[in-house]
C-alpha cells in the first residue's frame, strides 16, 4: 500500500470499517526504501546494476548513471573490494553481512554496513548507515548476550522468561518500551511482559485485534525475524526504475534491511506516540508465537549489531518458551492420565464400567477440571457435581446427537452461542466438554463449566479499528489507544488442549470396554451355543444307545424264559427275571434321566390351567396305583393357573405319586391338595400324612437320583422332585418341602399368577 | 400264505433283528420278513436293483424302519419313499429307540404311518410289534384267510 489505503466502494450503510484491505496490501513489494542508506538490485554474474535507490546522503554517484552500470565502476576500490563476493556470499539463504564500509562524503567519511541477500534471481546489496558509537560488532556485545542466557536457566515460567526477555533487549536497545506480545488463536495479540522508562505509557496486559498485524504482515514476520522503523516520520527514496527491467517486475524486499513500510502502519505509529518502532519475530516450531516489539518516543536507529544481539535474543526466547511450553503441557497431560488411569481402575473394578464413573465422581470432574458432569446411557443419566437439570441435559444430548454426530469430541467455551436456547444454563453450562461412548445409542459422558465473566483490556476500541476521513475515500487506523474494557460474559474458562485430550482419551478406553465387553458376551454365547449343542448330541446318543443294550439284555433274556423255559431250574429261572428286572430298572433311569434332560429344554407352551380338573385327572390316573387302600383325599379350592399344561401335569403325577407311595403303610392315608392365592403369587401344596423326611436331607430331596429312602422300601428312581423343581423354575416359580420322620411331608410350589409369559 | 406281500426290515442292529423276527414269529404272522442292514439296501430292494434286481415284483406290506441306519439313515429313507409316487402308498412304521421328540416331528412330518419307540421291556416290544403287524401286515390288507384262526394256537 504506497499508497493510503483507498475504499473503492465504502460500505456506508453499515457505517462499518476496517482495516481488512490491509491484508491485500503487498507490503513486501513497496518499491521504496528508508532513507539512512542505499540499496542496489544487481544481476548475477554480471554484477550490473538493474535497480537501484540511493539514500538521503546520495553516498552513491547520480542515478542516471548508476543504472547498467558496472558494480565495479560506482563504487570506490576500497568499498568494491569489500563487497566483491557479494554473489558467492549470497548463495547460502538469508542475509550476509559484508563488512563495514567507508564512502567519502562531505570531505569526510561516513560508515556503512555491507549487507547483501538474494532476491529471486536477483542480488541484493544493501548499504546501512551506522550510528555513531555503535558496538564494532556482535562480539561488543556477547557479554551481555551470555549473562542472560545464563539467567535464562533459572527462569521457572514462561512470564519469567518473557520478563527477562524484555528487560534484556530495552538494556541493549536503550529504548523506551520494550512489549512481549503474544497471539492468541485468533491472532488477537496480548502483552504479556513489558519495560520501559516513563517516557511512553504501559500496554502491559493490554488487548490488540488482529487487524493490527495483517496476515501479510505476520508472513513477513515469520520470514524476517527482525524489523526496524528508524523515524515514523521518514520520507521513503523510491527504487529506480519501478520494474526489474528484464522479468518487468517489482523487487522482492522481504529480507531487506531497508525496506519502507506502509503509510497506515506509519499513521499507527503517530497515532501511538512513537517515533521508532523495532521488532523481533517470536517462533515457536516455525509459527508466530509472538513479537518481541520495541518502541521509542524519538526517532531512533538501532544500531546493524544490536539488532543481531536482539535477534539472537529473541531465538533463544523462542526456544526456551516452546520448551517451557511443552513441559506445561506434559506435566498438565502426566496430571490428567494419572487422573485417567484411577478412572480406568474404577472401571475395571465394576460390574457396569460407567458405575466406575459415576462412583467416582471427583475424579471423573478432576480428569478435566469440570465443576460438573453426566454420564448418559441407554436412556439414564448420572449426574456429578453442578449440572444443567435432566431435561436440560436431554436437550443438550438430543442437540449434539442431531448436530454433532461425527464428533467424537466436542469442546466449547460458550453454549450459548453454539446451542439455542443455551443462554439460561450459562451458572452451570456455559462451558460443554462432551465425548460421544457409543455408536448406537445417543450416549455421552459431558462435562460442564460454569460463567466465568471476564473483563478484556484493549489497546483502544477493537470496534474502532479504522476511520474514515471525511471525503469517505481515506481509511485511518484507530487514533486512541487509551485502555478499552470489554466483558466477556457467557464463556466459561476455556477447555485447555490437554483436557480435551484427556476426554478423548478416557472415550477410547470406554468404547474399547465396552466392545471387549460385546466380544466377550459374544464369545460366551457361542460357547453355550455348542455347549448346548453337544449336550443334545450326548443326550441324543444316550437314548439311542444307552437303551439299545438294555432292551437287548431284556429281549433275550425273556426269549431264554420262554423258550427254554422247561429246561431251566427253578434257580435258573430266577436268576434270569432278576436280569430282566435289573435290565428294566436301568432302562428306566435311562428313560428318566433323558426325561429330566428334555424337561429342561422343552419349549413352555403356556395356556390357562383348571388346577382342579388337573388334579382330579392325575389322581384317576393314579387310581392303579391306589390299588384297594383308602385313602383320603382332600383337595381344595385350586386357583387357576397358566403353564404348560404337560409339565404341569407330570408335577402332579410326581407329587401325587410320591403322596400315595410315602403312606402306603398309614391305615388311613390322607392327602391334601391346597392353594394360598395372592395378587402376585399362588401356592399350591400337596400334603401327607406318611413317612415323611429327615430334615437334615431336605436340601437333598430335589437332586437328581436323590432317594432318601431304601430301595426294597419305595421303589423310584429319584427323579420325580428333580423333575418337578425343574418344571416349577422354568415357570419362573420355586418349590420347597416341609416334614419331619414318620410325621408327614408337604410339597409346596409357587407359580406366578394371573397370565404371565 | 405264499401270496401274503413281505415284511420289510431295515434294521442294523442283529440283535434287534433277531428280537424284532422273535416278536413276528411269536405273534405267528405269516408274512415273509426281508432283512436289510442299512438305508442304500433298503432303497435297492424297494426299487428292486442292485442285488434284489431279481426279487419278485410287488411292495411289502409294511416297511418296519429304523431310525439310526448305516449310510442312508431312516428319515433319509422315510423321505425317499414318501416322495416317491410308485413308493409312497407302502406303509412305514419308524423303529426306534429314540425319545427324542425332533425325530417324532420329523417322521411326522415326511409322512411316517407310525411311529414306535422300542421300549426296554420286550413284552412291550412284543405288543406293539403285534398291534403293527396285524394292523399293516394283515388287517389294512384284504385279509387272505382270518387273523383270528392264525392265533387260535
Amino acid at each position: 500500500m504506497t499508497q493510503p489505503a483507498l475504499l473503492t466502494e465504502p460500505d456506508k450503510a453499515s457505517g462499518s470499517f476496517d482495516l481488512s484491505t490491509c491484508d491485500r496490501e503487498p507490503i513486501h513489494i513497496p518499491g521504496s526504501i528508508q532513507p539512512y542508506g542505499a540499496l542496489l538490485v544487481l544481476e548475477p554474474g554480471t554484477l550490473r546494476i538493474l535497480q537501484a535507490a540511493n539514500g538521503t546522503d546520495a553516498i552513491l554517484r547520480a542515478d542516471a548513471k548508476l543504472i547498467g552500470a558496472a558494480l565495479a565502476d560506482v563504487l570506490p576500490a576500497s568499498v568494491f573490494a569489500a563487497v566483491e563476493q557479494v554473489e558467492a556470499a549470497t548463495l547460502a539463504p538469508g542475509v550476509s553481512h559484508l563488512g563495514t564500509v567507508r564512502f567519502a562524503h562531505d570531505g569526510g567519511w561516513r560508515s556503512y554496513h555491507a549487507i547483501a541477500h538474494r532476491s529471486g534471481e536477483r542480488i541484493i546489496l544493501e548499504f546501512e548507515e551506522t550510528v555513531a558509537d555503535e558496538p564494532g560488532s556482535f562480539e561488543d556485545l556477547y557479554p551481555h548476550v551470555r549473562d542472560f542466557l545464563d539467567s535464562l536457566q533459572a527462569a521457572s515460567s514462561v512470564q519469567a522468561l518473557a520478563d527477562m526477555a524484555a528487560r534484556e533487549v530495552r538494556r541493549i536497545t536503550g529504548l523506551d518500551r520494550v512489549l512481549v506480545y503474544r497471539f492468541d488463536e485468533n491472532w488477537n495479540g496480548t502483552v504479556v511482559a513489558e519495560d520501559r522508562n516513563d517516557t511512553l505509557p504501559s500496554y502491559l496486559d493490554l488487548r490488540f485485534p488482529a487487524s493490527d498485524i495483517p496476515a501479510q504482515a505476520r508472513e513477513l514476520y515469520r520470514l524476517n525475524r527482525l524489523r526496524l522503523i528508524a523515524d515514523s516520520d521518514y520520507s521513503s527514496v523510491p527504487i529506480t526504475p519501478t520494474l526489474d527491467p528484464a522479468t518487468n517486475a517489482p523487487v522482492d524486499l522481504s529480507l531487506s534491511v531497508l525496506r519502507s513500510v506502509s503509510p497506515v502502519h506509519l499513521e499507527y505509529m503517530r497515532n501511538m506516540g512513537t517515533g521508532a518502532s523495532m521488532s523481533i519475530s517470536l517462533l515457536r516450531e516455525g509459527q508466530l508465537w509472538g513479537l518481541i516489539s520495541c518502541h521509542n518516543a524519538a526517532p531512533r536507529r538501532v544500531p546493524y549489531h544490536v539488532r543481531t544481539a536482539c535477534d539472537f535474543i529473541g531465538q533463544i526466547l523462542s526456544l526456551q518458551l516452546a520448551a517451557k511450553d511443552h513441559a506445561g503441557i506434559a506435566e498438565r497431560r502426566h496430571a490428567r492420565r494419572t487422573v485417567g488411569a484411577r478412572l480406568l481402575g474404577h472401571m475395571a473394578a465394576e460390574d457396569h464400567f460407567l458405575g466406575g464413573l459415576t462412583r467416582h465422581g471427583d475424579d471423573l470432574l478432576a480428569l478435566t477440571n469440570a465443576a460438573g458432569a453426566a454420564v448418559v446411557f441407554g436412556g439414564t443419566s448420572a449426574l456429578i457435581g453442578e449440572t444443567p437439570a435432566q431435561e436440560d441435559i436431554d436437550r443438550i444430548v438430543a442437540w449434539l446427537a442431531a448436530h454433532h454426530r461425527d464428533d467424537d469430541v466436542f469442546a466449547t467455551d460458550n453454549l450459548a452461542a453454539a446451542m439455542p436456547d443455551a443462554e439460561q444454563l450459562k451458572d452451570v453450562a456455559s462451558g460443554l466438554l462432551a465425548i460421544a461412548i457409543s455408536q448406537v445409542h445417543d450416549s455421552y459422558v459431558l462435562w460442564f463449566r460454569p460463567e466465568v465473566i471476564r473483563t478484556v483490556s484493549w489497546g483502544g476500541d477493537p470496534r474502532k479499528r479504522a476511520e474514515l476521513e471525511p471525503d469517505g475515500l481515506r481509511l485511518h487506523p484507530r487514533k486512541s489507544f487509551e485502555v478499552w474494557k470489554e466483558t466477556v460474559s457467557l464463556r466459561s474458562a476455556p477447555w485447555h488442549e490437554t483436557e480435551v485430550e484427556a476426554a478423548g482419551e478416557l472415550r477410547t478406553a470406554i468404547v474399547d470396554i465396552v466392545l471387549r465387553r460385546a466380544e466377550e458376551m459374544a464369545a460366551m454365547s457361542e460357547q453355550l451355543v455348542s455347549i448346548n449343542k453337544e449336550l443334545e448330541a450326548f443326550s441324543y446318543s444316550v437314548s439311542h444307545d444307552l437303551r439299545a443294550p438294555f432292551r437287548h439284555i431284556v429281549g433275550y433274556s425273556q426269549l431264554l424264559k420262554n423258550n427254554e423255559g422247561q429246561v431251566l431250574t427253578e434257580r435258573a429261572t430266577r436268576y434270569v427275571d432278576t436280569i430282566i428286572e435289573s435290565a428294566l430298572s436301568a432302562g428306566t433311569l435311562v428313560d428318566n434321566l433323558l426325561s429330566y434332560s428334555q424337561m429342561g429344554r422343552a419349549t413352555i407352551l403356556p395356556v390357562p390351567l383348571d388346577m382342579n380338573a388337573l388334579t382330579a385327572e392325575v389322581i384317576r390316573k393314579l387310581e392303579m396305583e391306589v390299588g384297594s387302600r383308602a385313602i383320603h383325599w382332600r383337595i381344595g379350592e385350586l386357583a387357576p393357573a397358566r403353564g404348560d399344561l404337560m409339565m404341569i401335569r407330570l408335577v402332579f403325577q410326581n407329587l401325587l405319586s410320591n403322596a400315595i407311595k410315602f403312606t402306603r403303610d398309614r391305615e388311613e392315608a390322607v392327602i391334601e391338595v391346597g392353594c394360598h392365592a395372592s395378587e402376585a403369587e399362588n401356592v399350591y401344596f400337596v400334603r401327607d400324612n406318611g413317612v415323611g423326611f429327615d430334615k437334615a436331607y431336605v436340601a437333598k430331596l430335589f437332586g437328581v437320583f436323590q432317594r432318601l429312602h431304601r430301595v426294597e422300601e419305595f421303589e423310584g428312581t429319584g427323579i420325580g422332585l428333580a423333575n418337578v423343581r425343574r418344571i416349577v423354575e422354568r415357570h419362573g416359580g420355586r418349590v420347597w418341602a416341609e416334614g419331619q420322620v414318620d410325621a408327614g411331608a408337604t410339597i409346596s410350589f409357587v407359580l406366578p399368577s394371573g397370565t404371565e409369559f | 400264505m405264499a401270496d401274503l406281500k413281505p415284511i420289510l426290515l431295515v434294521e442294523d442292529s442283529p440283535k434287534d433283528v433277531e428280537l424284532t423276527i422273535a416278536a413276528l414269529e411269536q405273534c405267528q404272522l405269516a408274512n415273509a420278513v426281508v432283512v436289510v442292514r442299512d438305508g442304500a439296501e433298503a432303497i435297492e430292494y424297494l426299487h428292486g436293483r442292485g442285488k434284489f434286481m431279481d426279487r419278485a415284483p410287488g411292495h411289502p406290506a409294511v416297511v418296519l424302519l429304523d431310525l439310526k441306519l448305516p449310510k442312508v439313515d431312516g428319515l433319509e429313507v422315510l423321505e425317499q419313499i414318501k416322495q416317491d409316487s410308485t413308493l409312497r402308498q407302502i406303509p412305514v412304521v419308524m423303529l426306534t429307540s429314540s425319545r427324542e421328540e425332533r425325530d417324532l416331528v420329523r417322521s411326522y412330518h415326511l409322512g411316517v404311518n407310525a411311529f414306535v419307540v422300542k421300549p426296554v421291556g420286550f413284552q412291550q416290544f412284543f405288543e406293539a410289534i403285534r398291534d403293527l403287524g396285524m394292523f399293516w401286515a394283515v388287517l389294512n390288507e384284504p385279509p387272505p384267510c382270518a387273523p383270528s384262526s392264525e392265533q387260535a394256537a
